[in-house]
């Protein structure tokens, strides 16, 4: 049963107590809560922070509304979060927090402070989990979920994960911590498919160990606002990263989606290729960075970003930036696109009698479809397939 | 049924490209029109299909009952017409196999009718395709690739023949096809071409070329000259061989006198 805290503005560090958690993990709640209290608002220019005030907050403890599909093999871990604490305390206590830290935003402490839903995956080293496991996060019974997934891969582990928020409800404070130990590797598609309505609040980091590799789709679909901060760290040496993602936003969204790549190990390299449709009164943003530390030599890194506007009315805000702290870098580039569906691709397809309707619908599907294509689970890539054809 | 061009121009921005053509093309027969570059043969291929960058000032061009610049794109190719671009584009995350099918579906729909009731077979248009690709040397695994992307200037050329045997057009027209083929590659699209002529004798087909090569292979029944946005001069296949010995300024000369 979830049990309701008091609201989140009446909110006392007592309240955050909850019998039976390690000490550990209280101690860690108590200093976020401090950190929470402590930090000012952040001003962001394009999330209006109105959709995430603490007045419509209501936090709950004591119910998970998770569910898994797929099968762990034996010594791969796969549970809610709050039941790894008890059962892998040790694992969960090394890693918790040493991706996003509590103290990066005024949110990622509250998360930190009042989680209560979220899952624990953890792959031993050396081995290979063959089939796609998919978590799948909802809000249950709550009216705001707070919770954090948190994905560990020690050294040689190799896994493919669907993490999906999905179902009905306010709002969603959500972090996500991937970590991969030296030649792991993770491939991942993040998904965002809430029902209209939902305000998504979401920091996310990858570690990514020597000569690790992670393959990172994002889908950025539902909800009515998103402000995602998501981070690949290419901290080991010859760690990769190839990351993509499809955002749609359509009637009455507002979709944020800030990535960062960080180059901090020598020999690393990064592809990123983000595509983004907006339709309708849709509102997109994409404010992405690559920053290449001064550590980081013989880097290789390409950013490309390409919008499609469906409607006169739909917006897009394209904010890409390079920061480069070497001079030792292999390549790094970077392509840029936004605009309306291309009049030379439509009649061509419409002089082999294909409609206009029906080509650009083709048209863009075709855009997304080499982001979609990398989803591990067929069943999961059909459903959204499905419902981003349904929408356009 | 002809294809007939009345006193056709057009432009593109403020600047008059096609200056009243006038032309038939009869069905059954292999038409081609020749001229300097410039002269405007492109335009007239584009707005015979409708491109949304040439805008039409004047004229008519009637087939099957309709003045076809009244329809839609889409439209005139259901009425059977075809355009095998100069330069095809490419379509990013669509393939040559799903393109194909939306082609052949788009012309087998009817109004009125579920179109999953007139769409064709998978197991037939797999096979289809499979005998039309072989019989052009296309490798089976483009069926699979996204249309034309990184596809070689000859691969692109016999994937607008390959969708021109699949579509069967009453009235074919062949926007310089010839251009950025080796012999080799030419030969195969000619080929393909003149199978396709064979299956289906009724096709007209209008061949649009700067240079006599292609007529070698694709040999035409009647010859026209396009010079400054206009039909100059109709021949036999003779005027080709005329052109390709003695340039066209001889024809600019007759046409424009010397003052020019």
């Amino acid at each position: 049963m979830a049990t309701k805290l008091p609201a989140l503005v009446t909110l006392n560090a007592s309240d955050l107590a909850f019998a039976g958690e390690p000490q550990w993990l209280q101690q860690m709640r108590q200093s976020a809560w401090h950190t929470y209290n402590e930090m000012p608002m952040p001003w962001w220019r394009r999330t209006d922070l109105t959709a995430f005030a603490a007045g419509d907050m209501q936090l709950t403890y004591g119910a998970s509304a998770g569910q898994v599909q797929g099968v762990a093999p034996a010594g791969v871990v796969v549970m809610p979060l709050t039941q790894a604490v008890q059962v892998h305390g040790d694992i969960v206590q090394k890693y918790l927090g040493s991706a996003v830290a509590a103290t990066t935003t005024k949110f990622t402490a509250l998360n930190a402070a009042t989680w209560h839903d979220g899952w624990f995956v953890y792959v031993p080293k050396n081995t290979s989990v063959e089939l796609p496991l998919h978590v799948i996060q909802g809000f249950g019974e709550s009216n705001t979920l707070v919770s954090r997934n948190l994905i560990v891969l020690e050294r040689g582990a190799q896994l493919s994960l669907v993490e999906q928020y999905a179902g009905s409800g306010t709002i969603a404070l959500v972090v996500s911590e991937y970590i991969l130990g030296d030649g792991a590797t993770l491939t991942l598609a993040g998904m965002q498919t809430w029902d209209a309505g939902v305000r998504h609040m979401g920091h996310q980091i990858a570690h990514v160990g020597n000569d690790a590799t992670i393959n990172w789709t994002a889908i950025h679909l539902g909800g009515t606002h998103q402000h995602i901060e998501a981070e690949t760290n290419l901290a080991g040496n010859g760690s990769r990263v190839d990351w993509t993602a499809a955002t749609l936003a359509s009637d009455g969204q507002r979709l944020l989606t800030a990535p960062w790549l960080r180059h901090a190990g020598r020999a690393t390299e990064a592809h990123m290729d983000f595509k983004t449709v907006v339709k309708g009164t849709g509102y997109t943003t994409f404010d992405g960075m690559i920053k290449i530390e001064g550590g980081s030599t013989e880097t290789i890194t390409r950013l490309e970003e390409h919008a499609l506007h469906l409607t006169p009315q739909a917006r897009s805000d394209s904010i890409p930036g390079l920061k480069i702290d070497t001079n030792n870098v292999q390549k790094a580039g970077h392509a840029s696109t936004s605009g309306e569906v291309d009049e030379e691709h439509l009649f061509y397809m419409q002089a082999r009698g294909i409609p206009r309707d029906v080509a650009v619908h083709m048209i863009v599907m075709g855009f997304f479809e080499t982001v979609l294509d990398r989803i591990p689970v067929e069943a999961v890539r059909d459903q959204v397939t499905t419902t981003i054809a349904a929408r356009i | 049924m002809e294809l007939v061009i009345k006193d056709l121009r057009a432009n593109i921005g403020d600047k008059e490209i096609l200056k009243g053509v006038n032309l038939t093309v009869k069905p059954g027969t292999i038409h081609a029109i020749m001229g300097p570059n410039g002269s405007g043969k492109s335009t007239l291929s584009n707005t015979i299909m409708g491109h949304p960058s040439y805008t039409v000032t004047g004229g008519e061009v009637w087939y099957k009952g309709h003045n076809i610049l009244e329809l839609e794109v889409d439209e005139r190719a259901k009425l059977g017409l075809f355009l095998a671009f100069q330069y095809p584009v490419s379509i990013p995350g669509v393939t040559v196999a799903n393109f194909m099918r939306a082609a052949v579906n788009a012309h087998r729909a009817e109004e009125g009718k579920d179109p999953r009731q007139t769409a064709i077979p998978m197991a037939q248009f797999r096979k289809e395709i499979r005998e039309k690709m072989a019989a052009l040397g296309i490798d089976e695994a483009f069926a699979r690739r996204y249309l034309n992307e990184g596809f070689s200037g000859g691969e692109k050329k016999r994937i607008e023949i390959l969708q021109m045997s699949m579509l069967k057009p009453s009235m074919a027209v062949m926007d310089e096809t010839d251009s950025g083929l080796d012999i080799d590659a030419l030969k195969v699209v000619s080929q393909g071409v003149n199978t396709l002529l064979q299956a289906n004798p009724e096709m007209g087909v209008l061949v649009i070329t700067h240079y006599q090569r292609l007529l070698n292979y694709i040999k035409p029944n009647v010859v026209s000259v396009m010079m400054e946005g206009r039909i100059v001069r109709e021949g036999g296949p003779e005027l080709a061989l005329e052109l390709e010995e003695r340039g066209y300024d001889f024809i600019r000369e007759e046409v424009f006198g010397n003052g020019n």
